[in-house]
């Protein structure tokens, strides 16, 4: 009885499932034995370079074709927060701790054809980051507001309340929605009137795999260290989602271009993760 | 402060850089109270009258935010511009590490302040501050991380409201934590702000725990941070104003340990918070400049805000205190910290209100370990009280005080003499401590019982013990129940050299209700050395649950032994591998244990001895008819055997069977008096003259002149016989016997008789007049030789081949 009461609920679990699957197809190791660890990995939006941060800081850019990896700057902070721009541009920001112990910080932009970096942003105290604009338009978070520019219009939006602030933005590959994490509520997709289309639930560090799918982190600390981390996949408008790595893995800071789901461990491991989608 | 989002060219970059622009030389801090949302990832120290989970107790999310919200609120007023990460203490705002991090980041603030305290998780307690930063100690991954640290933990430290245990520390937590690898903590994990991770104090140590439930404590530590911050960025003289602050303390009163568990308190605080105590700051001209109000959650903690410098009066005043003043000094941008001890008003002379013992004329005896105990109604003074303390007959003792002074405890060193009236006078000259000494002499009487020492029954391993080497059982057996509180700690075997082995406290056994004795038995948990000499150390105050203790302390020297060891010229006739070989009395049972000296079990009897003509007794002995077991030895023979005891002190007999005369007879091997295997012997002589065939017919365990019980458990290994040569050595000495290839000879310097040959059970084999026995026609094996000489008979072992 206990036997086909179980079967019974494991069908029942499964309804879902049957829905919409999705297929691990393949998950390997990158720059193994190449590099030592490697944090906030950044695809581009074709899949084909890879951004990621070295131990120290160092940001680096790894390309697919040719498997060459080049140091783009050792500032300790350059490795986070780099984006990609149109024509292989990589921008970044770099900081330095003044006399007076204020932060200064400086935008820069490296063009991989030249191995040259130049100031594009001059040094100054206060926040400046990179926001990735690869196709033209962007999505960024200040505060409690997404900005958000289509065709040279920015517009601004502060569609759920949060305290501490939204991080996280980004724009779907079809430029229709924004995905960004929200603090005290997680995930949430807008449109580009600013209208919530789902609540993905507390997740961080959302990526669009496609128009319709969302990579996101699941990670758990104790109040000092992390316990976990793990990866999701989430359907963008909030009807469904599955795991991809397990609930007590130690894989974050997902990255997705050209169909490739890149991300890191809490050792610096980087991984390529490719999967299959059935509807 | 001036904010612009900052476009810079799409079309000719195709990125965005947000600026967020800041005034030139304003700092910015993120902070980031620790934890939050009184859930599992907070930290919930359960102190009275607090029980688990209640809010309203100590949790570190609580005093984190108010921390943290008290240095936001500081640091805008000294002209910072501030980010925190929560402001609420709830599970949703409990953000997750990553997302603290990246919130710091994107705020772009130059430093990062993660509020926390410290807790070290065992038994050991501790209170100071510490802090870390991203990296290895001295080389942090952010730049200058060090110097916030550095420039941030003299200001904690130098806080005089609470106790400290030890200097402040800065680390690394890649230093600090090597187990996690480069990890360290989540805050600073990609944190791109100068950031450290402070942990103000210890909140396990529960008066800090109190402290921390206070908020002006709360917002001291946000203060002393903000200093921190003004020091690194060189903002000292910015700000005009500072702060009185301290603990308000009774100077005598000890604090009410309410806790669930007694706690441990470290120099004032020892010393009772002063609750509800008004404190008030008085400017020069005596005009109140401020009012704060020490709370009831036991942490008597005051301060004033935001004080213009100056010269100031502090006054404190309680309803059941003295009112006492500071002078203060307040200077900008610090803090002055002004501690009170406050004064009880005593208003009445101090009595005693209750004592013990209480006896009248008539009463029954009193224990002569009791101590004498006097309640007052007030705190009394330490030395006049003491001193006002006369015995009469004189007894040596010590005076413990209790209750915060109100209760004296005189115990004495060793105990109070036996049927002795003692009189007890505690002279008017007492005073409490305010100074008031008693109106007039307090007298009490008590009489003594009979008995006033614990009485050693057994101790194991006793003096000059041989003892079996493989982990040793100790056991103390006492008149009367023993308090078996911590008493393992009271008893201790040493080696040679001193050195402590520990005792295997799983194994212990106590006394317990209803025993007809006190006692302690407790194995080791390592073996022994044979050959070494060891030490069994009792203390003086092992007591029973009266108080009374032994007479004094002891040293016992026992000798570690391997009783299994060869026995030259011993040879085994029985392995007690079978239990079906022996029967035992009716209320016993015969089996087999692993608990051996050899082969693969030894015989294990546990008997209940019955009463006989001889007295309490249980017989062993061989089972069936003929025995399955039949032994025969000869007269002078020596048997041994392999006993493992219980400390039972029945006696043990060995009982051999006369051949001829169809009678028996029991030699006594031994005391049960040890614990363990040890090997008995006897020699077999003293029989009739006439006996030359005897046969080992079992044991009689019977009871003994000191025997503790009729009950106990007895077992028996390898079952020895040596050849009476050598043993009756007065009587044979010049015997010579050998065996050559056709006959035994045997020479004497007196006539020899006759010899027997005997089979290894006995039989008869072939006998011969004289002294040569022809053997060519005996088989090849071992025999004896039964010798007639000088009119006696002695047996020896003899292989022909």
């Amino acid at each position: 009885m206990k036997r086909m009461m179980f079967v019974m609920l494991a069908a029942l679990l499964m309804l879902p499932a049957v829905a919409q699957e999705v297929e691990v197809t393949s998950r390997q190791r990158l720059l193994e034995g190449v590099e030592g660890p490697a944090y906030y990995p950044v695809l581009n939006s074709a899949g084909d370079r890879l951004l990621f941060s070295s131990e120290e800081g160092a940001l680096k850019l790894h390309d697919f074709a040719d498997g060459v990896t080049t140091v783009v700057t050792r500032d300790y902070v350059a490795g986070r927060d780099a984006c990609f721009g149109r024509d292989g541009k990589v921008f970044f920001v770099t900081q330095r701790v003044g006399e007076d112990h204020l932060v200064y910080r400086t935008g820069q932009c490296y063009d991989a054809s030249t191995r040259k970096a130049d100031v594009v942003t001059p040094t100054r105290h206060g926040a400046m980051r990179a926001v990735p604009a690869e196709q033209g338009d962007a999505a960024w978070t200040e505060g409690s507001r997404v900005h958000v520019t289509v065709g040279g219009e920015e517009r601004v939006f502060s569609p759920v309340d949060s305290w501490a602030g939204y991080l996280w933005a980004s724009l779907s590959p079809d430029g229709q929605r924004v995905a960004f994490f929200a603090a005290g509520k997680g995930i949430v997709v807008i449109d580009l009137r600013g209208q919530v289309v789902a609540m993905l639930g507390n997740y961080e560090m959302p990526c669009w795999y496609n128009n319709n799918y969302i990579v996101a982190q699941n990670a758990k600390d104790d109040g000092h260290q992390f316990t976990s981390s793990q990866l999701l996949l989430l359907k963008a408008d909030g009807t469904w989602q599955t795991e991809l790595t397990k609930p007590a893995s130690m894989t974050m800071q997902p990255t997705c271009g050209g169909g490739k789901i890149v991300y890191t461990t809490i050792d610096g491991l980087l991984y390529e993760m490719k999967i299959n989608i059935y509807e | 402060m001036k904010k612009s989002i900052l476009q810079l060219s799409m079309m000719a970059l195709l990125a965005v850089f947000t600026v967020n622009v800041v005034s030139a030389q304003q700092p910015h801090v993120y902070i980031n109270p620790g934890h939050g949302g009184y859930d599992s990832d907070d930290r919930n120290m359960v102190i009275y009258p607090f029980t688990q989970g209640d809010s309203a107790g100590s949790w570190e999310s609580k005093s984190n935010l108010r921390k943290g919200l008290a240095l936001k609120e500081i640091l805008e007023k000294k002209g910072y511009k501030t980010s925190i990460s929560r402001v609420t203490n709830t599970t949703a705002d409990d953000l997750a590490l990553s997302t603290i991090v990246a919130l710091c980041n994107q705020s772009g603030a130059d430093v990062f302040y993660s509020v926390h305290s410290n807790a070290t998780g065992t038994s050991a307690v501790n209170n100071f501050p510490m802090v870390f930063y991203r990296g290895y100690t001295g080389s942090p991954q952010v730049a200058n991380a060090d110097v916030l640290a550095a420039d941030l933990e003299p200001y904690l430290y130098a806080s005089q409201s609470t106790v400290w245990t030890h200097n402040y520390q800065i680390w690394g937590d890649w230093s600090f934590r090597p187990e996690w690898g480069t990890q360290g903590y989540g805050v600073l994990r990609g944190n791109h702000a100068v950031a450290n991770l402070s942990e103000g104090s210890f909140h396990d140590y529960i008066p800090e725990a109190y402290r921390l439930l206070s908020p002006y404590y709360c917002w001291m530590e946000g203060w002393n941070i903000s200093l921190g911050a003004d020091k690194y960025f060189n903002r000292l003289d910015n700000f005009g104003q500072g702060v009185v602050t301290g603990n308000v303390r009774d100077d005598r009163i000890k604090r009410l340990q309410e806790n669930p568990q007694p706690f441990i308190v470290y120099g004032d605080d020892n010393l009772m918070p002063v609750h509800d105590a008004t404190v008030r700051l008085l400017d020069a001209g005596g005009n109140e400049v401020q009012r704060c109000v020490t709370d009831t959650l036991r942490n008597g903690i005051y301060v004033f805000k935001y004080v213009n410098p100056g010269t100031y009066t502090v006054e404190v005043s309680s309803p059941k205190h003295f009112t006492q003043t500071a002078q203060v000094t307040v200077s900008a941008n610090a803090p002055t910290y002004q501690n009170f001890f406050l004064k009880r008003v005593r208003d009445t002379p101090p009595v005693v209100v209750d004592y013990s013992p209480v006896w009248h004329e008539g009463d029954p005896a009193v224990k002569c370990s009791t101590p004498i105990v006097l309640t007052f109604n007030w705190d009394m003074d330490d030395e006049t009280t003491c001193n006002a303390f006369r015995l009469d007959p004189p007894v040596e003792g010590t005076f413990e005080w209790q209750d915060s002074y109100y209760r004296l405890v005189f115990t004495p060193i060793d105990a109070f003499d036996v049927n002795t009236l003692y009189t007890l006078t505690l002279d008017k000259s007492a005073e409490h401590g305010g100074g008031t000494p008693m109106d007039e002499d307090f007298v009490m009487q008590f009489y003594t019982q009979k008995r006033n020492h614990l009485e050693e029954l057994a101790v194991f391993p006793y003096e000059g013990a041989p003892v079996h080497y493989k982990t040793p059982t100790v056991e103390l057996r006492v008149d009367s129940m023993l308090d078996t509180y911590n008493l393992f700690q009271r008893l201790r075997v040493l080696d040679s050299e001193g050195t402590e082995l520990a005792w295997n406290k799983r194994n212990i056994k106590y006394n317990k209700k209803g025993d007809d004795y006190g006692y302690i038995r407790v194995p080791l948990v390592k073996d022994i050395e044979p050959g070494k000499q060891y030490h069994l150390i009792l203390d003086a105050d092992i007591a029973d649950t009266a108080g009374i203790h032994l007479p004094a302390a002891r040293d016992i020297v026992f000798q570690g032994v391997d009783a299994g060891a060869d026995k030259p010229g011993m040879a085994v006739v029985e392995e007690f591998e079978l239990a079906a070989d022996f029967y035992a009395g009716t209320h016993s049972t015969v089996s087999t244990s692993t608990e051996r000296l050899f082969g693969n079990k030894s015989l294990q009897v546990d008997y209940r001895l019955e009463y006989s003509w001889d007295g309490w007794e249980t017989i062993i002995q061989p089972a069936g008819s003929p025995p399955a077991i039949d032994v025969a030895y000869a007269p002078g023979d020596t048997l041994g055997v392999h006993v493992w005891g219980d400390l039972s002190y029945n006696d043990l007999y060995v009982v051999i069977r006369l051949e001829h005369t169809g009678g028996e007879v029991w030699y006594k091997l031994g005391t049960i008096d040890f614990h363990g295997w040890r090997y008995l012997s006897v020699p077999l002589n003293t029989l009739p003259d006439d006996e030359d065939v005897i046969r080992f017919g079992g044991f009689i365990v019977m009871e003994g002149d000191r025997s503790f019980s009729i009950n106990g458990t007895i077992r028996f290994d390898n079952l020895l016989r040596a050849e009476s040569s050598g043993i009756d050595e007065a009587r044979l000495a010049n015997m010579q016997l050998t065996v050559n290839d056709d006959y035994i000879v045997v020479s004497a310097d007196t006539w020899v008789q006759g010899l027997e040959l005997l089979d290894i059970n006995g039989r008869n084999v072939k006998a011969a007049g004289g002294n040569c026995l022809n053997v060519a026609d005996v088989e090849s094996g071992i025999y004896l030789v039964r010798v007639h000489i000088n009119g006696r008979t002695t047996t020896q072992k003899v292989a022909i081949k």
